[in-house]
């Protein structure tokens, strides 16, 4: 009982000093921090995947880059009522679930260790075709150039879509914990754990990774629909490979099959890169942030597994052993 | 008719380009269990060392061999440092050689700046031969002369040596070969090695093809290669050539009849493939 009011405790604390952060703070670091709420959904949404359903989806940008696009193209072409906001929102879910459908349906066709490589190749594929297409339809998308568009008015206040993030920040996370914790939710993390004894056990394996990633696939659309409404601009590295490991990095780093890891991981990466261009100044080698970036990435994958999140549970778990195990021990003593 | 021979000899120079990725990938697929997303890279570096000795010495051959030693001597420090360690795990592989991709592509950039750099084809092999309505690039009969002379040496090295003998019982026993006294792991960095240095060998002989290099041609190829070798049946040579020789038709005679199409025809004919055969078309599934 006192360890839950403890955590609540820390809940409303920080959830009071990010409320009152953007008021204290410079415009830069507000932004930078709005930035992070909502790509921590991006970041969360892959963990859906790779750290609860052990799936390796390299195609995952184009959800994301999906929402941007398609939240640019209907406020260009429709204009910024509440109507068009509706049918943004509705086409972006819309599309990531098509795409999600079409893109599995090849994608979880092998099983096992050759399965997961298969998925990566058909996920990577599809992803390009996708950005391959946005770049040919210049029409909408502006190609290369990049699309900028005005938001709806509700969302132009600065300091109020820094609210608008963390707000959708809090609902995504809970969304998603209580998906993680239902009774799905946990016949995904059994298919991670033992693929071939969740198929004795009769569960239709292929289905539930569906479900998976049309989960993630949404979670990951709005997420590109809330960046859209930040930035007000879409281009093409959104929906690159480039992106796509982005999200996997935030979710690395923080650790995966956590949830939570996705936010620490996608607040530090943020924060070390915003930290690293600000140093371009002082030497032209810290504007190449991807070789940082990558080095990185091959660290953490051979050095650091568990992320930042899991080698704390894991420190906080092998404390809680000992502790327990050192008081039945005086018992045993007595 | 004439058109028709001339998509013909496009599209196999195109299947031969994507066979030199696709053979290497399928191979080390196969035998060592591990897809090397960094592949692409390789391709990419291949293409700007053949620039950069060609430059230096005006010969063709070599900056082909520059190419084909830039790519061996990157596997195998990529195989040495970064994907021994994680030998089994697949997931870790794919982020490891994902890591590899993003570094060393950043590298080329940082090198030989981030614009297009052109390359011009060697004299002997600039011009075309015509046939009365038939013009053919000499480029692209160079082009599927070499790919038919690494599939052919690939196949005798597979099957009529003592090093494809030991190839071929490592995919089927790994410990079993081991057990015999051969070091199976060498083996494993060799083909690795030699499939990086394949893929490098691809990407110098691909600037001479469209004219330039630039960073961004790596990924393109890797993702036709992806697709013939999941197509051809993951990890079988045989269908890596079969999968290259389709998938390079099929670019040209789209890229002739239905050009927006050009870009999804190869993946619409991975989707009508695994739709009818999941396992692809020499279904060899991957057991390790």
């Amino acid at each position: 009982m006192t360890a839950k009011w403890w955590l609540w405790a820390a809940y409303a604390v920080a959830l009071i000093s990010l409320l009152v952060f953007p008021h204290v703070t410079g415009v830069m670091m507000r932004e930078l921090i709005g930035r992070i709420f909502i790509l921590a959904v991006f970041g969360m949404s892959y963990d859906i995947l790779r750290g609860y359903t052990g799936i390796i989806n390299l195609g995952h940008a184009a959800f994301f880059g999906g929402g941007t696009y398609i939240a640019g193209i209907v406020f260009t072409r429709l204009g910024t009522s509440a109507a068009a906001l509706l049918l943004a929102v509705a086409l972006a879910w819309a599309f990531a679930a098509l795409l999600a459908l079409i893109m599995g349906q090849f994608a979880f066709r092998n099983t096992g260790a050759g399965g997961v490589l298969a998925c990566a190749m058909i996920t990577l594929a599809f992803g390009e075709m996708v950005r391959h297409t946005a770049e040919t339809l210049r029409e909408f998308t502006q190609g290369a150039d990049g699309l900028t568009f005005v938001v709806p008015v509700i969302f132009r206040d600065r300091i109020g879509m820094y609210y608008y993030a963390l707000l959708f920040l809090v609902v995504m996370t809970v969304l998603l914990r209580q998906f993680i914790n239902s009774p799905t939710g946990r016949v995904l993390q059994a298919i991670r754990d033992n693929e071939q004894r969740a198929r004795f056990l009769g569960y239709d394996v292929r289905k539930y990774k569906l479900l998976a990633l049309v989960t993630a696939a949404l979670a990951a659309s709005s997420s590109g629909f809330m960046f859209a409404l930040l930035t007000r601009f879409a281009n093409t590295d959104l929906l690159s490979v480039q992106n796509t490991l982005n999200a996997l990095l935030f979710t690395i780093v923080g650790g995966t099959g956590t949830l939570y890891g996705a936010i620490v991981g996608t607040a530090f990466v943020q924060l070390v890169q915003s930290y690293l261009l600000e140093l371009r100044g002082i030497h032209e080698i810290f504007a190449r942030w991807q070789i940082f970036f990558g080095a990185i990435y091959v660290l953490v994958v051979l050095y650091m597994p568990l992320g930042m999140v899991g080698a704390f549970l894991r420190i906080k778990g092998s404390l809680a052993r000992w502790r327990t195990a050192g008081s039945n021990h005086t018992e045993a003593g007595e | 008719m004439h058109i028709f021979v001339m998509l013909l000899v496009n599209g196999l120079a195109e299947g031969a380009l994507i066979f030199l990725m696709a053979a290497g990938l399928s191979i080390i697929l196969g035998l060592v269990g591990v897809v090397n997303f960094a592949h692409g890279t390789l391709f990419i570096w291949g293409g700007y060392m053949s620039i950069w000795v060609f430059r230096l010495t005006a010969s063709f051959p070599l900056a082909l061999l520059a190419a084909l030693a830039t790519g061996v001597i990157m596997g195998i420090v990529f195989e040495r440092l970064f994907v021994k360690p994680v030998y089994g795990k697949v997931t870790s592989q794919i982020l490891i050689t994902l890591g590899l991709m993003i570094i060393f592509t950043d590298m080329v950039r940082l090198l030989w700046g981030p614009n297009p750099i052109p390359m011009v084809r060697p004299p002997w092999l600039d011009g075309t031969w015509v046939f009365g309505q038939v013009i053919i690039a000499r480029y692209r009969v160079f082009l599927i002369a070499v790919g038919l002379f690494v599939a052919v040496g690939i196949n005798y090295l597979i099957n009529k040596t003592r090093i494809g003998m030991v190839m071929r019982a490592g995919i089927q026993s790994p410990e079993m070969v081991q057990a015999l006294g051969i070091n199976i792991k060498l083996y494993f960095a060799a083909v690795f090695a030699g499939g990086a240095g394949l893929a490098a060998l691809g990407g110098a002989l691909y600037a001479p093809l469209v004219g330039s290099v630039w960073s961004g041609m790596g990924i393109d190829n890797q993702i036709l290669a992806f697709i013939v070798v999941i197509l051809g049946g993951m990890g079988s040579f045989y269908g890596s050539a079969v999968g290259s020789i389709l998938i390079g038709l099929t670019s040209a005679f789209t890229a002739w009849f239905f050009p927006p199409l050009t870009a999804y025809s190869t993946l619409l004919i991975m989707v009508v493939i695994l739709s009818l055969k999941p396992e692809g078309l020499f279904g060899l599934a991957v057991r390790k």
